[in-house]
């Protein structure tokens, strides 16, 4: 004869793992759906990469111009420095506009045999593909200007740098890796919006589903508190929410690493050590997740509801993460005895390489623990009530 | 020995028990019939532990369900009207996780499980997933997992429900072999050959109240009719005059 309440948690858990776990859809999309986001990030950071590759290493790039003839030497000077000219189209505002080119040159016939004279650069600035190329070109035109400058001042018996009163050096610290920066803030908002969706089928069909089956109640004729058979579905559901996170994470850190290495401008994805401290630190805030999906489940009507409300669960935590990726907060002692925000900033400082404060992991930790716990009690009393099967 | 004393029970504005008191001992069948709506599955699931009753009180054994809920369980098998099968399970596995349940566990519980299997004609589906059972099968599982921890007093609500003809003879025999052990059964049905050839004592239930007790042969003095349906109707009937007398 078994005996205690953790025999009764283990029956019931072992029961429900091996229940769903012949439910090769729901297993299916277990696995698949936690590899949808990691794909959409990584996706976007090779193309990043890809922009960042061309930016530095194409030899050349090709500009379509009207009027070269009337500059030679600005022509020269841009094709020593790899600009190929080819012919624009007829219209080419139409076509910068349309997007047929990213740029076009119009240099006037006025220029002709002038020493100073200005050029067009035809440009649509809301695409974000024609930046780089733009800059580029201006950029290059200056150096000619300051070229030119120079020799002047030079036949002038001046400095060569004479006409330049401040001069600018841009020091990038970040350099182009504030890119991949970008990609990888994205994952924590990712990740626990995993978390509040990875157990979820599990919690429904286990709570409220199996009072529509009618299955509920033959398993509360059985000797065992009601508490206990609601750990144990709660503890199945976990599992399936780890299992997603875990795969998740992996996701990320494989797909996030072929993408990084398409460009050795882009800094290294999290390594697989920061995804496993996540992936722990991420415990509490899993509970919280079941601890939640029960007692929604346990005060919905029909499995319909259930998945209505539930499915909209995921977005709250994860919306101020969304945020946090544009405008990037900083943990404090307070933020961080918030449930789930607390340790989405956390998860946000592991994931940019910065070191976390033990204070600040410990009150992540405890107020997100107690938080799952004063819900599951909730949904244990809820449990306890006789409309749980009465309305079935 | 199942005992409703006085049971009352409401939900909203609607009550289901009105004072239900009866008695069923061991070694006996006691068939608690009624008309749909008379209260027999919310007394059912009083004595069960699933509900609380308002006024009144449910022994299993001695035992008062409300205080000692999981003694009282331990004795008590029920077959509810809803089966509620998990459809990824086998009928071997259901048997095994509500015994795990009951506290059984080991060889014991595997000899319990083919013991039921034997004796309900269960062989040749009991290893396949419950998904596709005919309504028979479902019973049959539903029963073995009333069964599978031994119990002393027995529920059972509607417990040929669906069945084929040789089925639910190997039901009533089975019913009446626990008997024949000395095992308290409470059953319903609307079958009135079953409850005839089955029942001991009867109960009649009509809004929540006891409208008639005794066993059958007692009921059919009383209402000068040897068939057991108009036994039923009567009773009713005479029922219904006292309420609008």
């Amino acid at each position: 004869m078994m005996a205690g309440w953790w025999c009764h948690v283990r029956t019931v858990l072992t029961k429900e793992l091996r229940d769903h776990g012949r439910d090769r859809r729901a297993l299916l999309l277990a696995l698949i759906y936690p590899m949808m986001g990691p794909l959409l990030v990584a996706g976007g950071l090779a193309l990043a990469g890809k922009t960042l590759q061309g930016d530095f290493r194409e030899q050349f790039i090709d500009i379509p111009a009207v009027g070269l003839a009337a500059a030679p030497d600005l022509v020269d000077f841009l094709e020593r420095r790899n600009v190929r000219f080819v012919a624009a189209p007829k219209d080419p505002k139409n076509a910068v506009r349309q997007g047929r080119v990213p740029v076009v040159l119009v240099v006037p016939k006025s220029a002709r045999g002038q020493t100073q004279f200005t050029v067009q650069l035809l440009t649509n600035l809301g695409r974000v593909d024609n930046l780089r190329i733009t800059a580029r070109l201006s950029e290059m035109i200056r150096a000619y200007n300051r070229d030119i400058g120079a020799q002047k001042a030079r036949a002038a018996g001046l400095a060569a740098d004479y006409g330049t009163t401040v001069q600018i050096e841009r020091i990038n610290v970040a350099r182009d890796a504030n890119v991949a920066v970008f990609f990888y803030n994205m994952m924590a908002p990712l990740v626990i919006f995993m978390i509040f969706l990875g157990g979820v089928h599990l919690a429904i069909d286990t709570t409220v589903g199996e009072r529509e089956r009618g299955s509920l109640e033959p398993l509360l004729l059985a000797p065992v508190e009601r508490w206990v058979l609601l750990l144990a579905k709660a503890a199945a559901a976990g599992a399936f929410t780890i299992l997603t996170t875990a795969v998740n994470l992996a996701a990320f850190g494989i797909f996030l690493g072929l993408a990084a290495r398409t460009s050795d401008r882009l800094v290294a994805p999290p390594g697989w050590d920061v995804l496993a401290l996540i992936l722990v630190l991420a415990i509490p805030m899993m509970a919280l997740a079941v601890a939640l999906q029960m007692a929604v489940a346990m005060v919905s009507r029909s499995m319909k509801e259930a998945q209505i409300y539930l499915g909209l669960l995921p977005l709250v935590p994860a919306l101020p993460g969304m945020v946090m990726v544009f405008s990037p907060l900083n943990p404090t002692t307070m933020t961080a005895l918030v449930p789930v925000l607390g340790q989405m900033l956390l998860i946000n400082q592991m994931i940019a390489g910065q070191a976390v404060s033990a204070a600040h992991v410990l009150a992540a930790t405890v107020s997100t623990t107690l938080a799952a716990a004063a819900i599951f009690c909730l949904a244990a009393r809820w449990f306890r009530r006789e409309k749980m099967f009465v309305l079935g | 020995m199942i005992e409703m004393d006085r049971l009352c029970k409401s939900f909203g504005g609607v009550r289901a028990l009105d004072g239900l008191s009866l008695c069923a001992t061991d070694g006996r069948v006691t068939g608690l019939i009624g008309p749909n709506g008379a209260g027999k599955t919310t007394a059912f699931r009083i004595v069960s532990g699933l509900l609380a009753p308002d006024r009144g009180r449910a022994r299993v054994d001695g035992l008062n369900v409300a205080r000692q809920r999981a003694q009282a369980q331990r004795q008590l098998g029920v077959l509810p009207d809803v089966r509620g099968l998990y459809p990824r399970l086998s009928g071997r596995e259901h048997m095994r996780y509500f015994g795990q349940l009951q506290g059984a566990n080991g060889a014991q519980l595997d000899a319990d499980i083919d013991g039921l299997v034997d004796r309900l004609g269960m062989a040749d589906f009991v290893d396949r997933p419950a998904r596709g059972y005919s309504r028979g099968q479902e019973l049959k599982v539903a029963l073995g997992r009333a069964l599978v921890h031994r119990p002393k007093n027995l529920i059972l609500d509607e417990p040929t429900n669906g069945l084929d003809v040789m089925s639910s003879r190997a039901v009533r025999q089975l019913i009446a072999k626990m008997k024949a052990d000395g095992h308290c059964i409470l059953i319903s049905s609307h079958i009135m050959s079953e409850v005839s050839a089955l029942c001991d004592d009867l109960v009649i239930v009509a809004g929540g109240r006891v409208a008639a007790v005794g066993t059958p042969a007692d009921l059919r003095r009383q209402t000068g009719t040897d068939d057991l349906e108009e036994v039923f109707v009567r009773v009713l009937a005479d029922g219904a005059n006292v309420e609008s007398g």
